[in-house]
């Protein structure tokens, strides 16, 4: 009981950057999620697109526009941010139809139409798109329809759709935004962990501090045990406030089976950083080294093992350094539950595996820490 | 005699607390000035008054003749100080250190590089020129802290507690620099709370307490202070309380303790004290082993006036 | 004054969390920003995908949609899309798709069908796909339909032949393969994740303000016991700050070059290729940093450990505004709260480098250089103010 009052008070003298930390952390996590697109769906995989119209607005001219609008998101963006909205892929294409579009065009002279492109999947969508329309176009203009005629005869060409049919009954939408949330996390929780524990253990692992502690009759086990309860409760708490921030942010997505995995797959996590955090503070000596060993762990792990970058994006070779940290196995864990149909024991298998090496993980760092603090008994 | 320091009606405000209280003094060209007082007293307060470190509420502060002001670089220029905590870099070497805060003063680099050896060689650190101070110990750190104040051979040096904390070697170390500084001219303001060093270093003292000057003086006069002239101890074993009630009755006497065997009469006027006492023991038949007489230590003309030891 | 510059700048190298903030922890960023990044614009690009096809009598008859997917599922064609499984009976496309082998599957009876498991890019790759051929047959429907039209209007009854319908489609198959007159004007310069290397230079230039944090330390009797010591010699505060902020200054930007050199020779970084205005940029950032952590070191009463603390999390907090954590971060807080990102250093200093590599005039660069410099001068000048004191209340 002394040893966890300590804790607190030791807590309470540090509570400025405890908060300042956990503050910008959870921030951090949040902010983040309204980066996050919805563009998995057919329907708003709609590429977003910028018309920028010089001619009037009449005849084939309105009909290509009236055309791109029902099959884009047509984005008004200012002259003076266009260039940053396509560097920041806000629009992924950007259309300049000049003032003599449309007689050109039924001068039977291919119209030039100017396009800014971003190059990814969305801006190709959207160039299939006005590539599509201005060959059928021009394919009835030369056969030789009236203006009328041609737009008809579009119209009854392009409404040529397939039927599509989705065999998944998965919310892909909303699981998508759980697991990107969550994969966040891991960023924010080891961070949020290493730091405090690491700058509350400094204080009692501070030399004079232990020399005292170690000719105390308190075995040093136990020790170690109180203190990594107390630094578990902090933790538990930081967990809390995400999982809680979780429910508000993600609603429904959260309540599904898929979600609730997630949930565990966290909680399994956080214990990972606690006991991470305990094996790093027994090691830093000084509060000085904590900053920097905190940003090179967490950074280090989130963006290797995809936290911030999905990991389908990441090189291989990448990938299996990554297989060295517990965020790589709390990531996948994550990712699987993503596109999983049916939750059954026979589909979490190949869950329990990334979820049995986290556990492997926090085990090996007590034993670790166990081991270290023993050697350390002896000064010097 | 030349006065190096006046201080007029100097009074510092803390947070609604009176830290020091109109203090009034002066110090005198060659000396070395003890300020003495318990701890909160306001001794090293009132140090960094006068170094202008702090601001001040009332009061005015003349040094070599100018008022000390923080611009008041011609001042500062003969001026050293070592402060209670040491304040060196640790990432440079001990010789390093001594030369960056000889180099804020001596311009000259031949000139410094000779002062640096020989602030070294009066605080012994010859063998330490290349560690750093991490490397070091309490005591040898202390005369490094020692070495950063004084290497620009400074006319006036302020030692705010440069012994506490210290282990005996380098005490005398320290105790002895500061002589020699003193030999060689310069005028010593020191603040301790040890007794003994004040009797074995000052010729003059102040004793401060709760911000306010109560006694100053040399060393005799506040020993003349005190009532108590003469303190004779003696070894004597199983002491009847008739006999100590007797002693305590006679006319010089102003107080008898008797403890663990030792008896410890002390008198108001001293002459004849000791052979008076010898006479009536022999009288009485009384067994003792030691005997001595000794002169009121500083301690007790403390206690005396603040009713208080210094090292509370 | 050379003499307290030497001795600062040698206190500065010696210190080390000062150099592994301003030297290693850039670096092993960067490393990190470049291992994740690395495949990242690659996978952004069209790729093949494989997809199954149910090959009955209702795909045999529609001659375009064969020769067109087959074209398309042609290998070392460059305009392939698909790399096409024939199935017979459409269980075997169902069973792949459940597998994952393809990525949906096309189905034909009275309509179209295309069957897949979720929707995404490549699924509507396949949908846009098929629906062209289905708009290419309805476009030789319609031709014939007016060559019957007008060989009626002049008394004869046109005959179809299957020769004729091949005439048409092939015709109209050229036509569709003609070039349209699109020009894409973008600029070459769009590969976004440059924008994290940015956000590391700036990241880099902040951090500098630890630097200048500890000159200030070093200088002030209420901050150290090394400024009270200085304080009391005879050499004024004006001349003891500005060397060592000097000598500070110089060590970030020593950090800063060394980091230049580490993204441009390792990692491969793109700054663009106006090397004046970039060293202006990283100039004016690092004087930011520096007058941050000067004003933080002057303002903030808290001991050294939290004050740097504040500055690696303000830093911290500046660079995943600028999309440090997500490249899109930086526009979504410049398009909804433009303000934050006015005063945030290191978004400044970030969209900088992104103005000098993306766009051809200099406007927005300027814009970005005056906005530091004031930053700069600004908290300069408050902390100047409030360091012209001389003397403390308590120390």
């Amino acid at each position: 009981m002394t040893v966890f009052k300590t804790f607190l008070k030791v807590l309470n003298k540090n509570k400025f950057i405890v908060i300042l930390y956990s503050v910008i952390l959870l921030f951090f996590g949040v902010s983040n999620m309204q980066t996050q697109e919805e563009n998995t769906n057919f329907i708003s995989s709609k590429p977003d697109v910028l018309l920028v119209v010089s001619d009037e607005l009449e005849g084939i001219t309105k009909h290509f526009v009236d055309y791109m609008e029902k099959h884009t998101n047509r984005k008004e963006i200012e002259e003076s941010v266009r260039d940053d909205a396509l560097f920041y892929r806000d629009v992924n294409y950007i259309i300049f139809i000049n003032d003599h579009f449309r007689e050109d065009f039924l001068s039977g002279e291919q119209p030039n139409i100017e396009v800014k492109s971003t190059g990814d999947y969305q801006a190709s969508l959207a160039e299939l798109l006005v590539n599509n329309y201005l060959k059928v176009a021009s394919v009835y203009q030369k056969m030789g329809f009236t203006e009328e005629e041609i737009m008809q005869n579009i119209d009854k060409t392009l409404e040529k759709q397939v039927v599509m049919e989705v065999t998944s009954p998965l919310d892909t939408d909303q699981l998508e935004k759980v697991a990107f949330y969550y994969n966040f996390l891991s960023y924010s929780m080891l961070a949020g962990c290493v730091y405090i524990i690491c700058l509350m253990l400094v204080s009692f692992q501070n030399e004079k501090i232990r020399k005292r502690t170690i000719i105390s009759s308190m075995s040093d086990r136990k020790y170690n045990r109180i203190l990594l309860l107390s630094n578990g409760l902090f933790a538990l708490l930081l967990w809390l406030c995400y999982v809680v921030l979780s429910f508000i942010l993600l609603g429904e997505g959260m309540f599904s089976r898929q979600g609730f995995l997630m949930l565990i797959n966290s909680f399994l996590f956080t214990i990972c950083c606690l006991t991470l955090a305990f094996l790093l503070g027994t090691l830093i000596r000084s509060k000085n080294t904590i900053n920097g060993i905190v940003n090179v762990v967490a950074l280090g792990s989130s963006f290797l093992c995809g936290a911030f970058v999905p990991m389908e994006w990441l090189p291989n070779f990448v990938l299996k350094i990554a297989h060295l940290l517990p965020s790589y196995w709390y990531i996948k864990t994550n990712e699987l539950l993503k596109t999983m149909e049916i939750i059954n024991i026979e589909s979490l298998k190949p869950i329990f595996y990334p979820m049995g090496i986290l556990c492997f993980f926090s085990v090996f760092f007590v034993i670790l820490t166990n081991y270290i603090s023993s050697k350390r008994r002896n000064i010097g | 005699m030349n006065k190096i320091i006046e201080v007029a009606n100097l009074t510092k405000k803390y947070k609604g607390k009176t830290a020091v209280d109109a203090l009034s003094f002066s110090v005198f060209e060659g000396e070395i000035l003890g300020l003495l007082g318990p701890n909160g007293s306001g001794k090293s307060t009132t140090i960094n008054c006068i170094l202008s470190l702090l601001s001040i509420d009332e009061g005015k502060i003349t040094i070599f003749g100018q008022e000390m002001k923080p611009s008041a670089y011609e001042i500062k220029k003969e001026i050293g100080v070592v402060f209670q905590d040491v304040a060196v870099f640790d990432e440079l070497t001990v010789i390093d250190n001594i030369r960056y805060f000889c180099g804020l003063y001596i311009k000259d680099k031949k000139v410094r590089e000779v002062y640096i050896e020989e602030a070294i060689q009066l605080v012994g650190l010859e063998e330490f020129k290349k560690y750093y101070p991490k490397q070091l110990s309490g005591g040898l750190l202390r005369r490094l802290n020692i070495a950063c104040g004084i290497s620009h051979k400074p006319k006036l040096i302020f030692f705010d507690e440069p012994t506490v904390a210290v282990d005996p070697q380098s005490r005398n170390n320290i105790l002895d620099g500061m002589k020699t500084l003193n030999k060689n001219g310069a005028t010593i303001i020191y603040t301790t709370h040890y007794m003994e060093e004040v009797e074995f270093l000052c010729h003059r003292v102040i004793i401060l307490d709760k911000g306010k000057i109560i006694e100053s003086g040399t060393i005799d006069e506040l020993k003349s202070l005190s009532n108590i002239e003469e303190k004779i101890s003696v070894e004597v074993n199983n002491l009847k309380k008739s006999i100590i009630s007797d002693i305590a009755k006679w006319e010089q006497v102003e107080s008898v303790d008797y403890e663990n065997g030792i008896l410890i009469v002390t008198y108001q006027k001293g002459k004849n004290n000791l052979a008076g006492l010898i006479h009536y023991f022999k009288e009485n038949r009384i067994e003792y082993n030691k005997i001595f007489s000794e002169r009121p230590t500083l301690n007790d003309v403390f206690l005396e006036l603040t009713g208080k030891g210094l090292r509370d | 004054m050379f003499h307290q510059f030497i001795y600062s700048l040698k206190t500065l190298c010696k210190n080390k969390m000062l150099l592994f903030w301003t030297f290693a922890f850039p670096i092993i960023l960067g490393t990190f920003f470049s291992l994740a990044f690395s495949n990242i614009e690659n996978s952004e690009k069209l790729d093949v995908f494989p997809i199954a096809i149910v090959n009955n009598d209702a795909f045999q008859n529609r001659k375009i949609l064969q020769e067109t997917f087959k074209n398309l599922g042609e290998e070392g064609n460059e305009n392939q899309l698909f790399t096409i499984t024939y199935v017979e009976k459409e269980e075997e496309a169902a069973n792949l798709l459940e597998e994952g082998t393809i990525e949906g599957y096309l189905h034909l009876e009275e309509e179209a069908k295309v069957i897949v498991k979720k929707s995404g890019i490549h699924q509507t790759i396949l949908k846009v796909a098929t629906e062209e051929m289905l708009q290419m047959e309805m476009m030789v429907q319609v031709d014939i339909e007016k060559e019957i039209q007008e060989n009626l209007k002049n008394g004869i009854a046109l005959d179809v032949t299957q020769e004729y319908f091949e005439q048409i489609a092939s015709n109209i198959g050229h036509q569709l393969q003609e070039k349209m007159g699109i020009k894409d004007i973008s600029s070459s310069h769009l590969s976004y994740t440059m924008i994290e290397f940015y956000t590391l230079i700036a990241m880099t230039c902040l951090y500098g303000g630890i630097l200048g944090m500890t000159s200030i330390h070093q200088n002030l009797p209420n901050k150290s016991e090394v400024g009270k010591r200085v304080s009391v010699s005879p050499i004024s505060k004006g001349k003891l700050i500005f060397s060592s902020v000097l000598s500070s200054f110089l060590v970030q930007l020593f950090g800063l070059f060394l980091l230049f050199l580490y993204t441009i020779f390792v990692l491969k970084v793109d700054y663009g290729n106006k090397l004046f205005f970039i060293i202006l940029l990283a100039f004016v950032g690092s004087l930011a940093g520096l007058s941050l952590g000067i004003f933080i070191a002057t303002f903030l009463k808290a001991n050294e450990n939290v004050k740097t603390g504040v500055m690696i999390a303000m830093t911290m907090l500046g660079c995943f505004l600028s999309g440090m954590m997500g490249i899109t971060m930086k526009y979504i807080v410049d398009t909804h709260l433009p303000i934050v990102n006015k005063i945030n250093p290191a978004s400044r200093i970030t969209d900088g480098f992104y103005s000098l590599y993306y766009y051809d005039t200099l406007d927005r660069f300027y814009g970005n250089v005056f906005s530091l410099l004031f930053f700069a001068l600004l908290l300069l000048l408050l902390s100047m103010y409030q360091l012209r004191r001389q003397t403390y209340d308590s120390i």
